[in-house]
């Protein structure tokens, strides 16, 4: 099977264990992502803030990038990429100056457990993550709106929950899976993070998860590089290691923490993951 | 009662900007009922001056002028919640987005930070067609002399690998360059 793969400016840069492991674990279920050519920036929270035209044109470009080079579907492992993309898709589809088929977006995450499936992925495991509590956070984009998403539940999520589940992991029920985490304002306004991300960060602790699993780049960020700070504010020693699920399932699939580039997370997941024996 | 009491009535007021913004983003204020279910979820809400649904009231009553000032433009995080949970589909984020737009092209801001990192975000992008994080992270600090503002976290992430100097950009820059020049305004152009 091949896809059309956007990475994004954060998965190309801040996030590389991410894009990493999302090529390990696709290869290893029989799945190429295809980069799109010369891809371009979605124009993120800044351009859909300010100049509507441009995130237009921006998102115009790689969709039709998508099209040149003969895919019909897309994938991106970020949450952000993927509302835009997706809006703009959609707004250009039913437009009708557009002629040209628009090719369909979906998040990886909808990609592995709608066209890879469980069944393939817990095929694969050779090393079961068992033993492991884990919060598996969706945040606002990867589900929300409905509308635009069309993908899994947008207040109860579970399509991470049955990958981890897959994988051997126990997942916790909790209050906080579809909450924002602050999103893009982590340099220019930090003290909306440091409120909303610790709130996720308390609502996983209170819910007795040993980790935090996220599938956006912007989640990871914020929860992992600010729990510090977020630590010093509460008075509450967090320590929640914040893990790509495409980072899990690389471990289950036998790969060393290293492939699954785990020392690049702040918060180190080796204590938890060496002790359940999957690093 | 006050003795010159008269109800307001909805005919009466002007609806030039419930207009617009059904003809601009296709969105009708009209289909609001009220419930609040917007308000109640908003992740941001706590802290906004103007909640969602007072802000489609907003929109109702003609009020440009709080809408283009006020601070719940700048610090709506986009999360799409209201929008998701409102009954009649009333995309609150895309009247935000609009507004903001027309209040940014008119100089208005209530966080200078916000817009600033905007501005240099979209910049990055003119420049390479991407987003390199650490450049931006330092040209905001500097920019908002706040210059040892997360300089022990930046390190610890630089030693790491998560950020680095160098990240490659679009081959195409003119075609890039081109999109910009198609934008219907400044934030990548003229505040340069």
């Amino acid at each position: 099977m091949k896809i059309a793969y956007f990475p994004g400016c954060s998965v190309h840069s801040m996030a590389r264990e991410y894009d990493r492991s999302a090529r390990l674990v696709s290869n290893d279920l029989g799945v190429r992502l295809e980069e799109v050519t010369d891809w371009n920036c979605c124009g993120a929270t800044a351009a859909h803030s300010v100049d509507h035209a441009l995130t237009l044109e921006l998102n115009g470009r790689n969709l039709a990038a998508v099209r040149r080079m003969g895919f019909d579907q897309v994938t991106t492992p970020c949450a952000g990429c993927f509302n835009r993309m997706k809006t703009v898709g959609l707004e250009l589809k039913s437009s009708p100056l557009v002629k040209r088929d628009i090719p369909d977006v979906m998040h990886l995450l909808q990609f592995f457990t709608e066209q890879i499936g469980l069944d393939k992925i817990a095929g694969s495991v050779v090393r079961p993550a068992r033993g492991l509590k884990l919060a598996a956070y969706y945040g606002c984009l990867i589900t929300r709106p409905r509308k635009i998403a069309g993908f899994d539940d947008p207040e109860q999520p579970t399509s991470m929950d049955r990958i981890l589940q897959a994988i051997g992991a126990e997942t916790v029920k909790w209050s906080h899976k579809a909450e924002c985490c602050g999103g893009g304002f982590a340099a220019s306004q930090t003290s909306i993070i440091i409120d909303l991300a610790g709130q996720v960060l308390e609502a996983a602790r209170q819910a007795g998860a040993q980790a935090i699993v996220v599938a956006c780049p912007m989640c990871q960020a914020n929860l992992d590089t600010r729990q510090k700070n977020i630590e010093e504010e509460r008075g509450i020693i967090y320590g929640l290691p914040i893990i790509y699920f495409t980072q899990l399932i690389a471990l289950a699939f036998g790969h060393s923490r290293r492939e699954a580039g785990l020392r690049r997370l702040l918060v180190s997941p080796l204590p938890l993951l060496s002790r359940s024996g999957l690093a | 009662m006050h003795s010159d009491y008269r109800p307001m009535r909805l005919d009466e007021i002007d609806d030039s900007l419930q207009k617009e913004i059904r003809e601009n983003c296709g969105v009708d204020v009209e289909m609001c009922m009220e419930c609040g279910k917007c308000s109640g979820g908003c992740s941001n809400g706590h802290v906004f001056d103007y909640t969602p649904r007072k802000i489609i009231q907003l929109v109702k009553l003609n009020a440009e002028d709080s809408l283009m000032n006020m601070d719940a433009l700048w610090i709506c995080l986009s999360c799409h919640l209201c929008v998701d949970r409102c009954p009649s589909g009333i995309d609150t984020p895309r009247i935000l987005d609009y507004m903001r737009e027309k209040a940014y092209c008119k100089g208005l801001t209530t966080r200078q930070n916000i817009t600033l990192f905007h501005e240099l975000m979209l910049s990055s992008v003119r420049k390479s067609g991407r987003i390199s994080e650490l450049p931006l992270l330092l040209k905001f600090n500097w920019k908002t002399r706040q210059y040892m503002k997360d300089a022990f976290l930046g390190l610890k992430m630089l030693l790491k690998g998560k950020i680095s100097f160098h990240s490659p950009g679009v081959k195409d820059r003119e075609r890039i360059r081109y999109l910009f020049t198609k934008s219907s305004m400044k934030a990548g152009g003229a505040r340069q």
